[in-house]
């Protein structure tokens, strides 16, 4: 009797708990913090000058929270190390809308998708290589991120695939030169607050012309006042920025693997202004101007053998990337660069990877450069975990 | 007017016009996506940037939360979304 109460007892709760657990359901405000992680060892010899050092570790985390199916917020913060300071970068804070199947609304400061290797490949764990191409980040003629609104989203028509962007930011600034004289006629692109009264504009368009999305191909513009309203001599200088880019990834049977094929073209005009520099040993300023034209291109193939019989194999990853900048020739920031850069990664897990490569840059000029021309050979060893 | 502004301004016109029309045609276009289920999708779309995930390493409530962010990111439809979605969320 004891046996069979017990057994009925224990029937009757583990039903009651089962059907509680059956019950649960998740919250529909969701959190999630994510982001990437990437360190390593970088080696270059310049002119017969050697460095090496270990590079310290950069943590990205992305933080994500979903009010609902329609509302979005996400932000992304950058700690690495700026020669022995920590420093925190602010990537983006913005918050988006999903209006409808077509279309979502975005506020606040996002990364611009100008080109596609920003916005989609520039995390250390998706690039496949240790740094960026020429032309972007520190002293590029590419966007990365702009504060403002856009709009966007994805078209489905007849087979194909259609994507938009249209946004509108406080614009990049142009330097004047006033503080960094070597500079003049640069843009900076972290206009936080806006120091004209125009906004810039900007949109990329992309096309998928085959159903498997294999292929895309797209182009951009970012246009805008970039000179400060509070000085009449740059006031009404604007500035207009292009670009082009493809990419192609497709899984062929016949090699084995996967392909992946990218590219991307900057092209960038800033009005004509006018600009001063100081001899050594002059008390009066120059004035001189120069027409502002600048443009940087990289493509990118890499082959991953996935049908492999070896696992090993399998994981390994090779490519190559070759790159261009060409900065205005009269400016105090002319240059003219080519690198070419060969790596093998392997790979540990869909996310994380260990990357190996070997970089020929050539130099003429640069703001940075005494002149003439310099070649530098590199070798870097990085890994990187997306989490 | 400067030729920059009136070139926006031109621009944007013509954006809307274009995306007006698109989403017209697209009302009665058929998904493109409506003959392929959610792993065909998860395996053509997400190597175009990154390897592509295991299924495993979200539970489904975070599938949800990174498909949002997937799909805003990463140019795939509405319907393309949901359909890898489920079949991630099937698969793990």
């Amino acid at each position: 009797m004891r046996l069979l109460l017990f057994t009925a007892a224990i029937l009757i709760f583990g039903n009651n708990y089962q059907a509680k657990s059956q019950e649960f359901k998740p919250s529909s405000t969701q959190f999630m913090v994510r982001g990437y992680g990437h360190s390593g060892f970088e080696y270059k010899e310049s002119d017969g000058e050697k460095e090496s050092t270990f590079v310290g570790s950069v943590f990205n985390p992305l933080f994500i929270f979903t009010h609902n199916d329609k509302l979005l917020f996400e932000a992304e913060l950058e700690f690495a190390f700026e020669g022995s300071d920590l420093e925190i970068g602010f990537e983006y804070a913005n918050v988006s809308y999903v209006v409808n199947d077509y279309t979502t609304i975005r506020m606040g400061k996002f990364l611009l998708p100008f080109g596609s290797f920003i916005e989609k490949y520039h995390p250390a764990w998706i690039n496949r290589l240790s740094n960026t191409p020429l032309g972007f980040g520190h002293d590029g003629i590419a966007p990365a991120s702009g504060i403002g609104a856009e709009l966007r989203g994805v078209f489905p028509i007849n087979g194909i695939k259609v994507g938009y962007s249209l946004y509108t930011t406080n614009g990049p600034t142009l330097k004047d030169g006033s503080i960094e004289p070597e500079e003049a006629g640069m843009l900076r692109f972290n206009n936080f607050e806006d120091n004209n009264n125009g906004k810039a504009i900007g949109g990329r368009f992309s096309v998928f012309p085959f159903t498997n999305s294999s292929f895309e191909l797209a182009g951009s513009f970012y246009s805008g006042t970039v000179g400060n309203k509070e000085s009449p001599l740059y006031e009404n200088v604007g500035a207009s920025l292009y670009a082009v880019d493809f990419n192609y990834v497709k899984l062929l049977s016949g090699i084995k693997g996967i392909v992946d094929v990218k590219g991307q073209y900057n092209y960038s005009k800033v009005d004509d202004a006018t600009y001063f520099e100081l001899e050594e040993g002059e008390t009066d300023p120059e004035a001189y101007t120069f027409e502002n034209k600048s443009n940087a291109f990289y493509t990118q193939l890499s082959y991953r053998p996935t049908m492999a019989g070896s696992e090993f194999i399998k994981n390994l990853e090779f490519v190559g990337r070759y790159s261009t900048l060409n900065t205005p020739e009269e400016s105090e920031w002319a240059e003219e660069s080519t690198q070419t850069t060969f790596g093998i990664n392997y790979w540990l897990s869909w996310r994380a990877l260990l990357k190996m490569s070997y970089q020929v840059t050539n130099t003429k000029g640069g703001h940075d450069a005494a002149g003439g021309e310099v070649t530098t050979n590199g070798f870097f060893l990085h890994w990187a975990l997306g989490f | 007017m400067k030729i920059r502004n009136l070139l926006s301004i031109v621009m944007t016109v013509a954006v809307f016009l274009i995306i007006t029309s698109l989403y017209t045609a697209c009302k009665s276009a058929k998904e493109i996506t409506s003959g392929k289920g959610g792993a065909q999708i998860w395996g053509e779309n997400c190597m175009r940037c990154h390897s592509t995930p295991s299924p495993v390493s979200y539970n489904d409530v975070d599938w949800q939360t990174t498909g949002l962010h997937m799909r805003l990111r990463g140019n795939i439809t509405a319907q393309e979304t949901k359909k890898v979605i489920e079949f991630l969320q099937s698969a793990n």
